[in-house]
């Protein structure tokens, strides 16, 4: 009897195998300041986005360009070295269940990569065409640019990034190497970032947002089938669950 | 670990958890899916799904299928081939489709203002599901990309062919006969106005009259299928469970 009132308090103070309340928050953030974001394009885009000559697009759009890459490399910085400085570094003799804990906090991570992924290469890239179809630019630095490259695709490049570390410095799974398709899926989308690179050269010897499939595009095409390795990581990732309840579904 | 103790309490634990991963895995797929295979669709065909007067009877119709058989077959690979789940198609079209809508009416009509009537996106759906009912049926890599290839090149057309019809009526317009989604384009200039960039109505359509669309839609079929061969093979490759060892 008494060793059973301890169980059950040991339950009630062990912390839930996955926790809702993270993932919904997280979520949020995301949702909240994107739409924040939208709002934001929606009115200075107009107001202050048309002449990159004039002293209200240096106010309203470079001064937002240059804080959130400030805020990028900093946010990059904490969140990937807090995951690293805390890292198990006893993970291959952890408990079954605390696996299994850490395989729902793992997905957590990947449903905010899911989010970044969905809003970068989705919302704000498509967004960037009815923009260009709209607005002839005068300057690489385009509302929809300062959006769409400059912070959606970082955000899902930290936001991957730590989705990757969570994996390899918790996870017994991840531990027998690097995950090919993980890299896959990280790195790829990673590159289209680098491809802005391409892009911008590329469009200063030609005007070519008339055309959207332009062959200088394909650079951000080849690293999005990058996004197709997630589905390794669904593979591996249903092997490890799998064995972990295996015995108790059969 | 050890081996003799387990991740869960009961049988009961073990379905509920078994259940929210499957609900975890369909969000995430969902939406990671819909990223890639998007910026590749907008990428390679989005010019002619992005407005009425770029959606002809030939081009559009030859390359919409062609570059959105892509995800669908490298996708099915995995779900089918691993997990017998039967809807790797409609899943990467729906995700598609959905992020399409939310674009064209937050952005191309809430941030641009072009009509919804005018940057609708193209339906793949029909395609989508006989491919995936073929491979349900036939349980064949073969057949999927030969039938299903080629049905979801044929069957593009007809498929948005309820939408687009209204749009492709003959209209006089200052003396010129165009279509009513012709006139649509011209009324919302945009940077991809001027005829030498809009990509429709290519060769000797005009004198071959109404056989275009059809004979379109078949070579569409075609490279629909070779598509689908390569994608399938794409898709073994995403799904590999490899690590890559230091050395």
């Amino acid at each position: 009897m008494a060793a059973t009132t301890e169980s059950v308090k040991a339950d009630a103070a062990e912390a839930p195998l996955l926790n809702v309340k993270n993932m919904i928050l997280g979520s949020l953030v995301y949702l909240v300041f994107y739409a924040w974001v939208r709002w934001y394009e929606g009115v200075y885009g107009w107001s202050a986005g048309l002449d990159s000559f004039a002293p209200e697009f240096e106010t309203y759009w470079m001064n937002f360009l240059y804080i959130e890459m400030i805020l990028e490399v900093v946010t990059a910085s904490i969140l990937w070295g807090y995951i690293w400085r805390t890292r198990d570094r006893k993970v291959m003799s952890i408990t079954p269940r605390e696996e299994l804990r850490r395989h729902f906090h793992h997905w957590v991570w990947l449903v905010m990569y899911a989010w970044a992924i969905y809003f970068g290469a989705s919302y704000f890239t498509e967004q960037d065409g009815t923009w260009h179809q709209t607005i002839v630019r005068d300057t690489d630095f385009t509302p929809s640019h300062i959006i769409e490259f400059y912070l959606s695709y970082p955000i899902y490049i930290i936001t991957g990034g730590a989705s990757f570390l969570y994996a390899k410095t918790r996870l017994p799974t991840y531990q027998d190497g690097n995950s090919l398709q993980y890299m896959v899926a990280v790195v790829g989308p990673f590159m289209i970032l680098p491809n802005v690179g391409l892009n911008e050269w590329g469009h200063t010897f030609w005007f070519m947002e008339e055309l959207f499939v332009a062959p200088l595009h394909y650079g951000f095409v080849f690293f999005g089938w990058a996004a197709l390795g997630a589905l390794g990581v669904l593979n591996i990732e249903c092997q490890a669950i799998g064995k972990l309840l295996k015995k108790d579904l059969a | 670990m050890s081996a003799s103790q387990s991740a869960v309490r009961s049988r009961a634990e073990a379905i509920k958890v078994s259940r929210t991963f499957d609900w975890m895995i369909c969000f995430v797929l969902f939406f990671i899916i819909l990223g890639g295979y998007h910026i590749h669709y907008m990428l390679t065909g989005g010019d002619w799904d992005f407005w009425t007067d770029w959606k002809d009877r030939r081009l559009w119709v030859t390359v919409a299928p062609i570059v959105s058989i892509t995800f669908p077959a490298a996708v099915q690979s995995v779900l089918w081939w691993r997990y017998r789940l039967p809807f790797g198609a409609v899943l990467c079209v729906l995700g598609l489709l959905f992020g399409e809508w939310i674009n064209r009416y937050f952005n191309f009509w809430g941030w641009t203002y072009f009509p919804i009537n005018f940057c609708f996106p193209s339906q793949l759906l029909p395609g989508a599901i006989v491919l995936d009912v073929i491979l349900l049926l036939s349980n064949s890599m073969v057949l999927t990309a030969v039938v299903g290839g080629l049905a979801y090149g044929l069957l593009f057309y007809p498929g948005n062919w309820p939408v687009i019809a209204p749009l492709h009526v003959p209209v006089e317009y200052n003396g010129m006969v165009m279509t009513l989604a012709d006139l649509q384009g011209y009324h919302y200039v945009r940077t991809g106005t001027p005829e030498y960039i809009r990509m429709v109505e290519k060769g000797t359509l005009r004198t071959f009259g109404k056989d275009v669309a059809p004979v379109s839609a078949f070579f569409s079929g075609f490279v629909s299928i070779l598509i689908y061969f390569l994608w399938h093979f794409f898709g073994k490759w995403f799904g590999s469970t490899a690590f890559v060892k230091s050395t």
